[in-house]
């Protein structure tokens, strides 16, 4: 096999070059190994791999990152996606994870100067968690009943079990009103910074994304964390200290009330033996 | 046989149209597919359209969990499905890759799909996947290489694989025959099906400057399970396997020509710029017209 793994290798080094740099053994090899066509040389052969693969993983992040790639601009985005080609070749023979590092290569390793780089890492880490939820298996929803079988004295040390097609995300940036401007198609330029928190998840086939105030995320994180309910809904408290104890606990509890018939949870469990 | 017997069930036509051949493996004849494609998924579970069977993409439902299984779910419980996957890399000098061979299977478990294909190619080495359909040389180390490889994967699965010939843009030098002998031998010596794709063998004869009917004229038809048809794009200088647009007249007749002498499903890849499911599904059935005439000089409307 020595022959076979030899043509090989040259081939798979030649084409995933990039485009703007020299083939790494020159036209000579290439003409060397390969047969010229009717029409074209061996290098120009060769070259529609090395063309072929490049668009495709481009076009694959481009698909992933639909919002990232309007904000920064068809030309800066490709130049950003060939430099991550470059760095992260596929290692994968699907193609469905091939851009879960974008949001850290946006903020760690995108080379020069990056004037947007916070905020791509950010927009970038909201795309990568829609396509994760599309990806993540459904289950079904908690229902009432077994919320309604937990014994009343039991009910604070009661813990959820979060649908894996839950992700909550805290930001720098509103990110989630710029991307949902991108999707009614108006989206300006790109925010100045504001913190923000989101919650993605899919019910069926649609992904959702729902807007967190502070005291919201800290009380779903807790929660999908897998705190004991008395403790994970206490969390609101030091967000919601300008309200009455009673508000405070009717607003926690719609909150909770929505977030359960949303699907955001899938059982609910005792630390000691079962619920009812 | 003497009598009424002789007037009942299938053979009672016999004389009157030509038997069909038979494919070794004893894999039905599925009629005219579509590949199922995202943007027609709503279409085809609203409203459930009369297609004989889908071709699903093997690799678009592995490393998920998620929707598209569940789209697939729903697709498979109303029609007959086919996989067909590009990750296998058959060709590979690396070792095969037990844990994509274990999530075929067990999709094809699964959704209870009639039978396997992929590519004679191969897709990266040394763990770099490109993606790509990628040209083999045609050696006789090649060949060894991939006997042994087939042979494994059929082993694994418990069935025939059937693998497709490529749409090719480069040959390596010191190649010792061509593609429609190698893959011939190669499916001879490892016992595989093949998926022909006449539309590559078109798109590969220009490239390469080959007669595709002289390489239809060396393909083992009793190893044909599948047929592939699809547009391309015209470069002048060569040709793309883009799946772009209707297919050709000269593709239509190499695709007459081969159903003829096969037993075997016929699809329609249709993957960029995809129109509506029925424009779609109308141009399949274009196909039907060309399974019926089969001459090289069938005429074309």
């Amino acid at each position: 096999m020595k022959d076979l793994a030899s043509s090989q290798a040259w081939f798979v080094r030649a084409i995933t070059t990039a485009e703007r740099e020299e083939l790494p053994e020159g036209a000579d090899e290439a003409n060397a190994r390969l047969t010229p066509g009717p029409r074209m040389s061996p290098l120009e052969r060769l070259q529609i791999y090395r063309g072929a693969y490049h668009r495709r993983l481009v076009e694959c992040l481009a698909d992933d990152f639909p919002a990232l790639r309007h904000a920064l601009g068809v030309a800066a985005f490709e130049s950003l996606c060939r430099d991550y080609v470059a760095r992260h070749p596929s290692r994968s023979p699907s193609l469905n994870a091939y851009g879960a590092t974008m949001p850290s290569f946006c903020r760690n390793e995108a080379p020069g100067p990056f004037p947007l780089r916070s905020f791509a890492a950010e927009l970038a880490a909201l795309e990568w968690a829609i396509v994760e939820v599309i990806h993540a298996p459904a289950a079904p929803p908690l229902s009432l009943d077994r919320l309604q079988n937990v014994p009343p004295e039991r009910w604070d040390e009661a813990r959820l079990t979060p649908t894996a097609a839950l992700r909550i995300l805290r930001f720098d940036h509103p990110v989630n009103a710029y991307f949902q401007a991108f999707l009614n198609g108006d989206a300006g330029a790109p925010p100045e910074g504001a913190p923000s928190s989101v919650v993605v998840y899919r019910g069926g086939p649609t992904v959702w994304r729902m807007d967190l105030s502070d005291a919201m995320r800290a009380v779903l994180e807790a929660l999908a964390g897998g705190e004991p309910l008395a403790a994970a809904l206490q969390r609101a408290a030091e967000h919601l200290d300008a309200l009455d104890e009673g508000d405070a606990a009717r607003r926690v509890t719609a909150w909770f009330r929505e977030w359960v018939s949303s699907g955001f949870f899938t059982d609910i469990r005792l630390e000691h033996g079962p619920t009812r | 046989m003497q009598g009424p017997e002789r007037l009942q069930g299938p053979g009672r036509l016999q004389g009157l149209t030509p038997p069909r051949p038979t494919n070794r493996f004893g894999l039905p004849d599925l009629g005219v597919g579509l590949g199922l494609r995202t943007v027609h998924y709503a279409h085809i579970l609203s409203e459930h359209p009369d297609v004989d069977w889908f071709e699903v993409l093997s690799d678009n439902y592995m490393h998920t969990a998620g929707r598209p299984l569940e789209y697939l779910d729903a697709v498979a419980e109303r029609y007959p499905v086919v996989m067909h996957g590009v990750g296998l890399s058959i060709g590979s000098s690396d070792p095969l890759d037990r844990a994509y061979l274990a999530e075929l299977r067990a999709l094809r478990d699964r959704v209870g799909a009639r039978w396997v294909s992929d590519h004679l190619c191969w897709t990266g080495v040394a763990g770099v996947s490109t993606h790509d359909l990628l040209p083999l040389p045609y050696t006789e180390e090649a060949l060894a290489h991939l006997v042994d490889r087939v042979r494994a994967v059929q082993d694994f699965l418990g069935a025939p694989l059937a693998l497709e010939n490529p749409s090719t843009y480069a040959e390596f030098s010191g190649a010792a025959m061509r593609e429609w002998e190698f893959l011939g031998r190669l499916a001879l010596e490892a016992d595989c099906a093949i998926l022909l794709d006449v539309n590559n063998v078109y798109v590969s004869a220009y490239n390469h400057g080959f007669d595709p009917y002289e390489y239809l004229a060396h393909v083992p038809f009793d190893r044909v399970v599948q047929l592939h048809v699809a547009g391309h794009t015209h470069h002048g200088t060569h040709i793309i396997d883009s799946h772009i647009g209707p297919v050709v007249d000269e593709v239509w007749r190499l695709l007459g020509l081969a159903h003829r002498r096969a037993q075997a499903s016929v699809l329609l890849e249709w993957d960029a710029e995809i129109p509506s499911f029925r424009e779609t599904h109308a141009e399949a059935r274009r196909a039907e017209r060309f399974m019926r005439s089969g001459t090289r000089d069938a005429e074309v409307t």
